[in-house]
This record gives structure tokens, sequence and C-alpha cells, in this order.
């Protein structure tokens, strides 16, 4: 990014102002920030200097002197608003301080869920600012902050919009287009009664304003009704463009009269830089008062650590031992040590344990450094020419730079251990399908909400979640609740490594090191991510033995999982997937919707790219997606041939959902795959992909049903090829009602797998034709027809 | 004069030993709310509902300040009336609030929460994101 480069000097002081300092320092200089501003202004005032001195003059003689006192207050008005929008701090955000921070250690996910009128909402981790990005805050790259509410970044006041100035700049367009209006309107009354001495100098100026103003006016009138409608639907722009509620479900929504009111009438929010820091003139001194604790707080305490202590110890000396243990920097504390350190030591050896810190896979040690502008800057550099997507509009690009160039990272062999951050409001609310999940089905009504997902039904864009909910709430309903809710705690803190490597510059080679650690690590040491596909992997070895014996060998498919757990899109997004998938395999006979869901899913999600080790030959079962192609071709041929599941393939490169399809379809018999290769050919159009890939896992699912009835691959694959049909019907439906709705007006072709924001399709579609399909998130991806 | 006596109280200050913040509760939207659970940290420094009711309070306080009522109104139409030059001269609503909100905090802090080792930070400092309780070492106790 342009911009990127050239702040990188400025990055190091404006990387970590103080909280209460005044705005981040100076940036380097760029006067190409200031030319549309210049221009706006300049158009402006001048054209509008020039009708008061050649058009009014004569209007307020021949009609009345009200016309120029009309136009005197609305330009007023105008530059009033104007001044507002230009120099008022839009609600910037302080930088968190280093304190803030350790709080969520470096295995704290990149993204929080939050629960906002029952809508899942997604927050992220903003490594410039260090903190997780409140509910409609957005990190402007051209500003370099987190704005509050962020609308956008306009470009014509150079500033961005946020809570604080959106009052004014909507007073701004408004404004404007009145007096873009007033003044054509007068000109022209001026011209008509000029019309014989069109050639003086004040019917010239008066024609070059009035095309001047007829010019700016459809612009601006555009733009103004725009924001006419996002402010009586309680829009920004950012989420408007990012289609985050174009499934339907606003939770900021107050009804459109609230909402009007809201923007015009609430009260000035205040600003948080530069405030006057009052002076803390308390003095604390111990000695401290304490609570009484009650016997049960104390019972409670004492058997919470598993220690059988004296329940007659002294209060005082009790609650010494607590205020000991309450430094937070300590380490898993070893608190039963100090708490009680009358109890004889029988307990050492859980002490011990307790004291010994987990091993950790290489990706978590990393603590991230607290100068996330150098870090920032890094990736940035480092991946700035891989910006994926198309959007364009300086306010789509919210994402810090940071964001976008992890995201090229994420794109990178070897980063697929990364979130797919690069669907910017990706599709899903991956960690709040975990959630959500639980609690219900995934629904499947309002896709379109990247980010956002109901509570107890996710609505992600592409089905993901709703897939992912509704298989984790039937695995987790059915034998893995302990996987199900090791899942809800995993999907929010999956991605730790990610928050870490959001905060540095993760070399190339750590998703692969990522992933052989949670090889190797076993299961104590992959607290969050390894640990509960282990749990889930070691039923799936009891299925799996029934029909593809050298596949599901329980390290396979830790093997199978783990790799993939790390190279999905979004990390806990597809952790919950495998796990469901695995468990569902496990768990015999899953319910068939959820089957289909969860096979169906990774379909749905962007396409990943297919990076990573160059995709095996094999049979066509999808042309119309390449990526998915390449995805199953190579888990045909990992299938068929399990050990090269081992290491070599824990390399990144599996980020794509269909690899995690794979390992489900794997469980069913090799021969199984190489027929549903065949079978999904040609789709209707439009929904072939969709129905194809469905029907293909429907397939698969049924061969794997049908291969542990019957314990036969030939039966498998024949009841697979028959279950075809109906399961071809079934699988979609689904699909592509949540497809639908996710991509709102958008035909069918959405809802293929590739993925909403798939930046720049590395591969091309097998198909002839090429459609290009605005998706989820505002991004264009392709899908051969 | 001012700074000298901050400084001493500095040095006669206990050390942190801890922070605990409180998050935002965001279950009503952007609406600025805190979260009323009680943090773990904090059982043994403070009781439960002592806690609690700061935290309402202050919810309550923020409620009103971003309350859209006839003052909010009035001052936005004076406002656009003047061309936002009153904002030179007037406070606004929230600031009002705002400042009846670091008075309550220096009240708690003085009167409930010092003596008990703990000290409460004012949100707005941390950009109404988080209310940042810090807790002090209790070396007394240790001796």
């Amino acid at each position: 990014m342009a911009g990127s480069s050239s702040k990188s000097g400025g990055r190091g002081p404006s990387s970590s102002p103080l909280p209460h300092a005044v705005a981040p320092p100076s940036r380097p200089l760029r006067p190409s920030r200031y030319v549309p501003v210049s221009a706006a202004t300049f158009f402006l005032v001048g054209s509008t200097t020039l009708f008061f001195c050649f058009t009014c003059p004569w209007l307020s003689e021949r009609f009345s002197v009200a016309v120029p006192i009309y136009n005197g207050v609305i330009f007023l008005f105008v530059l009033a608003n104007f001044c507002m929008a230009t120099f008022m701090d839009p609600g910037i955000f302080p930088r968190a301080e280093e304190d803030e921070d350790k709080e969520d250690d470096f295995r704290a996910p990149l993204y929080k869920t939050v629960e906002i009128r029952g809508i899942q909402v997604r927050m992220k981790w903003c490594s410039t600012c260090r903190f997780y990005r409140p509910p409609r805050c957005s990190h402007c790259s051209v500003c370099d902050n987190c704005v509050e509410e962020f609308d956008h970044h306009c470009p014509w006041v150079n500033n961005c919009i946020g809570r604080r100035n959106y009052r004014y700049f909507f007073l701004f367009l408004l404004s404007l287009t009145a007096h873009i209006m007033a003044v054509f309107g007068f000109g022209l009354l001026f011209i008509l009664y000029h019309r014989q001495s069109i050639d003086r100098l004040h019917a010239i100026v008066t024609l070059a304003v009035m095309c001047v103003a007829g010019l700016f006016f459809i612009p601006v009138a555009g733009l103004t009704g725009f924001h006419v409608v996002l402010v009586a639907r309680g829009r920004t722009t950012n989420e408007q463009v990012t289609g985050k509620f174009r499934g339907g479900v606003n939770p900021f929504t107050n009804g459109c009269w609230k909402n009007v009111s809201h923007v015009l009438c609430s009260s000035q929010a205040p600003r948080y830089l530069g405030r006057k820091r009052c002076v803390q003139s308390v003095s604390v001194q111990p000695p401290f008062l304490r609570p009484q604790l009650t016997e049960a707080q104390l019972a409670a305490k004492i058997l919470d650590n598993g220690i059988q202590g004296d329940l007659h110890r002294s209060k005082s000396s009790l609650e010494m031992m607590e205020s000991q243990s309450c430094d937070a920097e300590a380490p898993p504390p070893p608190k039963p040590e100090l708490r009680y350190p009358g109890i004889t030591r029988e307990n050492t050896e859980e002490c011990s344990l307790l004291n010994k810190a987990p091993p950790t896979p290489t990706m978590y040690k990393y603590r991230p450094s607290y100068s996330p502008g150098k870090n920032h800057t890094a990736l940035t550099h480092a991946y700035a020419n891989q910006l994926s997507r198309g959007e364009s509009t300086g306010s789509a690009r919210d994402s810090s730079s940071s964001t976008s160039s992890l995201l090229q990272a994420s794109q990178q062999p070897g980063f697929r251990s990364q979130p797919s951050l690069d669907r910017r409001e990706a599709p899903a609310d991956r960690a709040g399908g975990g959630p959500g999940a639980d609690r219900r089905e995934g629904g499947r009504e309002s896709g379109g909400m990247p980010g956002y997902s109901l509570g107890g039904r996710s609505y992600p864009s592409f089905s993901d979640a709703s897939v992912l909910s509704g298989g984790a709430s039937r695995s987790s309903s059915s034998t893995h609740t302990s996987a199900g809710a090791a899942h809800v705690s995993e999907a929010t803190t999956a991605s730790a490594s990610f928050k870490s490597l959001a905060n540095q510059t993760p070399p190339p080679h750590r998703n692969g090191s990522l992933s052989y650690d949670n090889l190797l690590a076993g299961g104590d040491g992959l607290k969050d991510t390894a640990a509960p596909e282990l749990s889930s992997g070691k039923p799936c070895a009891v299925v799996g033995g029934g029909f593809n014996t050298p596949f599901l060998s329980q390290p396979r498919e830790v093997d199978l999982q783990s790799p993939h757990h790390h190279h999905h899109r979004s990390s806990h997004h597809h952790h919950p997937f495998l796990h469901r998938s695995s468990s569902s395999t496990s768990s015999s006979p899953p319910p068939p919707p959820e089957r289909e869901r969860l096979l169906v899913d990774p379909h749905l999600p962007p396409g990943p790219q297919s990076s990573g080790p160059a995709p095996q030959p094999a049979p066509h079962h999808h042309h119309h997606h390449h990526h998915h192609h390449h995805h199953h071709s190579h888990h045909h041929h990992s299938t068929s041939r399990p050990p090269r599941f081992a290491a070599p393939h824990a390399p990144p490169h599996h980020a794509y959902p269909y690899r995690t399809r794979s390992t489900d379809t794997p469980l069913g018999s090799a021969s199984n795959t190489c027929q549903s290769s065949h079978s999904p050919h040609p789709p209707p159009l439009g929904k072939s992909l969709s129905y194809s890939s469905a029907a293909a896992a429907e397939m698969q699912y049924r061969l794997v049903r049908k291969a542990s009835a019957s314990a036969g691959a030939n039966a498998a694959g024949a009841g697979g090829g028959g279950g075809m049909g109906g399961g071809a019907v079934q699988a979609p439906k689904d699909e592509l009602i949540h497809m639908k709705r996710t991509n709102g007006d958008q035909p069918f072709s959405c809802s293929t797998p590739s993925s909403p924001s798939h930046p720049s399709p590395a591969h091309k579609p097998l198909g002839g034709s090429v459609k290009k399909v605005t998706g989820v998130g505002g991004t264009t991806y392709e899908i051969s027809v | 004069m001012a700074e000298t006596h901050s400084l001493q109280d500095l040095r006669q200050q206990a050390a942190v030993a801890a922070k605990v913040f409180i998050q935002r509760d965001y279950t009503n939207g952007t609406l600025c709310q805190f979260q009323t659970k009680f943090p773990s940290e904090l059982e043994t420094r403070i009781d439960k509902q002592q806690f609690e009711e700061t935290v309402r309070t202050l919810n309550n306080l923020y409620a009103e300040a971003e309350k859209l009522g006839s003052q909010s109104y009035i001052e936005g139409c004076l406002a656009c009336l003047t061309a936002y030059t009153i904002f030179l001269c007037m406070e606004t609503h929230y600031e009002k609030v705002l400042k009846k909100i670091a008075k309550y905090i220096q009240e708690q802090n003085d009167k409930v929460y010092a003596p008990r080792g703990l000290l409460l930070t004012d949100p707005i400092e941390r950009g109404l994101r988080v209310i940042e309780i810090t807790i002090f070492e209790d070396r007394s106790l240790t001796q």
C-alpha cells in the first residue's frame, strides 16, 4: 500500500502514543492526502464567492434581499459543518497501555465474540492499538487509528468519519446539496433573465458557476441519499459496504426514528485523546481492609485447589496468601504452595505440575512485542503487494494495513495457520459459531453477516457457522459434549497464535512448525487447539477403522486435523468444524442434514488459496471450482495414501475448507472417493457448484454411513452412488437457502465455495465461463459455470 | 506544588500487584455499560455488593450521559444555530456527566477502594473501553 510505505517513517512515534497524549504525533507529510480536501475547499468557496459577487447583486435587486441572505445562511451552514467534519476528532481510541494487553496473553484469540441483542458479533484484536476493537469500531489505515463507530475515511475532508463527527458530515452533505441546488437554481434564474446579454462577464461567470454546481450535484446528491438511507437503517458506511447486514439483522438499530434522532440529537460524544488527565490524589497504603470470607467461600477455595487444608486456618493468613497470589504477572500460579504453607507437601506432584508451564508449540512462545508499529510495517512491506482484495474504498480498507498484510500473510503458504482474515468481514463468525452452536442449530436465514451471527444461530455469510453450529450442536449433543465444550472454549481461544502473529512478523515457516508442534507436542502441549483435536481424534479412530483402516488410526486423525486446524481460513472456525466432522464421523449416524452441512461447509467459505504443495492431478469431480478441485484431488491422494498426512503434510497448505471436508470423505473408502469424483458432474448452471459440492458431500456421507453399516467398500460405493441423487437434492437445499440469504440478491452462483473475499484467484476455473460475483464482504470472486 | 504532593503520594503508595480490567457490556448495543460480573481477583479484597453497586452507578451515569433527552436536543439546535461556536463556551451534556462520573470515582476511591488497596481508574482515560482496577500489594500482612 502506498500509504503504508510513506507512513513507515512515522510508525515509531505514532505507534504508541500515551493514552492521554494529544493525537498521535505527526506523521510524515503526505501532500497527496491534501489534494481532495483542497480541491473541495477551493470549489466550494470559490464558486460560492463568485456566485455572491456576480449573481446575487442582481438577484437581490430584482427579487428580494432574502435571496442572498438565504444563500448566505446555507453557505455558512455548509462551511460550519465542513469544518467540524474536517477538524473534529472522529472518536479515536487511544492506544491501550501495555499492562492492559498482558491480560490477554499471547495465547488469546484474534477474535472475541460478544452477543449484542442476541446476535453474535465478533471483536477483532487490533495489533496496532492493542485492544479488541469494540463493536462498530474499525481501524483506519489512512489515519492509523481505531475509530469508534467508524463510518469511512472521507478524502474530501481528509478525516475519518466516526461517532463524533458523523452528524456534522451528514449535515454537511445535506446542506451542501441544498446549497448546490440553490446556487444552480438562482444561477439559472439569472441566465434566463439575461439571455440577451449572455456575453457579459456576469453571465459568463454565472454560467461557469452553474456548470460546477451541476457537475458536483450528481455525486453529492447521490452520497446524500445514500447516507440518508444509512441513517434511517442505523448502519455505517463500513457495514453497508462490507455487507455485514446483508442478511438483514442489524443489532445496532433502534428503529428509523430513534436512529435519526440518535444521529442528530444525541449529545456530543466526548473525545478520548487529549484529555486533561486528572491526577489521582488518593494515597493507597496498607493496612488494607478485607472483606469477611464466609465459611463457604473458604471451603470452596480449599476444595478448588484440590488441597485438603485446615479449614480452621486463620483467615488472616489465608488472605495473606491470597494477596501474594494476586500478582497477575506470575505464570500459572504456584497458588497452592503459597496459599497453604502449613499444609504438608503431599501434593508436591500436583504443585509441580501446576507450576510447570505446559509445553507450548513454537508459535505460542512469541510474546508480542510492544512495538506493533514495526511489526505492522514489516508485515505490510512484506505482503503489501499481495493485497488481495479489490476493495478500493478507503473505508473498506478500514482494517489496518497490518490486518490486510496479515491477510496477505495468511494467504501465503507459510501463514496458513492464521485465520483467514482476508475475508475482511469474512463470513462466519466462527467463534460465534461455536458458542452459538451449542445453543441451537445453525441458522440459515440471514447468512450474509460476516462477523455477525444470531445468538444460538450462526449467520455466517457462507453458511460456515451454520454448518459448524449445526454440526457443533449436533455433535456436541450426540457424543462429544466434551469436544463441544472444548470447541467452544477453543473457538474463542483458537487463534492464540494468531493474535501473537498479528502482533509480530511471523516467519513463513512458522506454520509448518506449528503443525509439527501440534503433532509432536501431544495433547498436553496444545491446550487450546490440539487438545480438542486429539480428543475428537480418538473417537474417529473407532469409526475409521471400519472402512479405511490406514486412515483412521488416531495419530492419523491428529495429523489430519492438526494441519487443518491451523490452516483454515479462520482457524477457530474450522477447528470446530474439524471437531465436528471427526466427531460426527465417529458417532456413526449423525443426522444427515448435519452431515450435509458439515460436508458442504467447506465449500461455502471463501475458497482458500490453493497454495502449498502443488495439488496432484486427480479426477475432476468438481469442475466448477478449481480450488475445490485441487483440494479434493489432494485429499484423495492423501486418503489413498494416508502416510502422506504425516509430517510432510504438516507444512501448511491446507488452509482450505476443502481440506477439512475431505478429511471426512476419506473416511469413506478410497474407491468411493474416486466414484464421487465422477458423479457430481454437470450441475445446473449457477447452482452447479453448490449442488455438485453438496452432492459430493452427501455422497461421501452416505458412503460413510453405508460403509460403516455394511463394512464393505463396494457396498458403500454403490450406496453412495445411489444416494447421490437424493442426497444432492437434500444437501444443497440448506446450503442454497443459506446461500440465498447470505448473498441477498445475489444469484446462486454466489453461493459457490469460492471464498468471498478471494483476492485474486490463483487458479483459473476449469469451466468455460467465469462468473464474477460479489460476495459477502464486498469482494468479488470468480465462479466457473 | 501539586506535583510534589502527588509524587510523595507515589512514594508512599503501596506497590502495584495486579490490574483487573472490567470490560464493556455490549449486550445492549454500543451504549456505554460495563460488566457487573465480579472478577475473581477481587474476591478477597472487596465485597461483591460494593463492587457491583459501584459499577451499576457508573452504568447509570453513562446511560444518563447518552440519553436522548430534551437537553441534548436543545443543545444540538443551539449548536446548529450558532454554527457550532457555542461549543467554545458551553460544556456539552456529556461532558457534564463525565465530570460527575469523575467525581464519583474519586469519591469511591477515597471512601471504599483505597482503604482496601484498590484503585479505580476513570474509564474515559481508556477510551471508555475498560474500567481499570489497580490492586495494590498488601505488604503489611506478609510481615
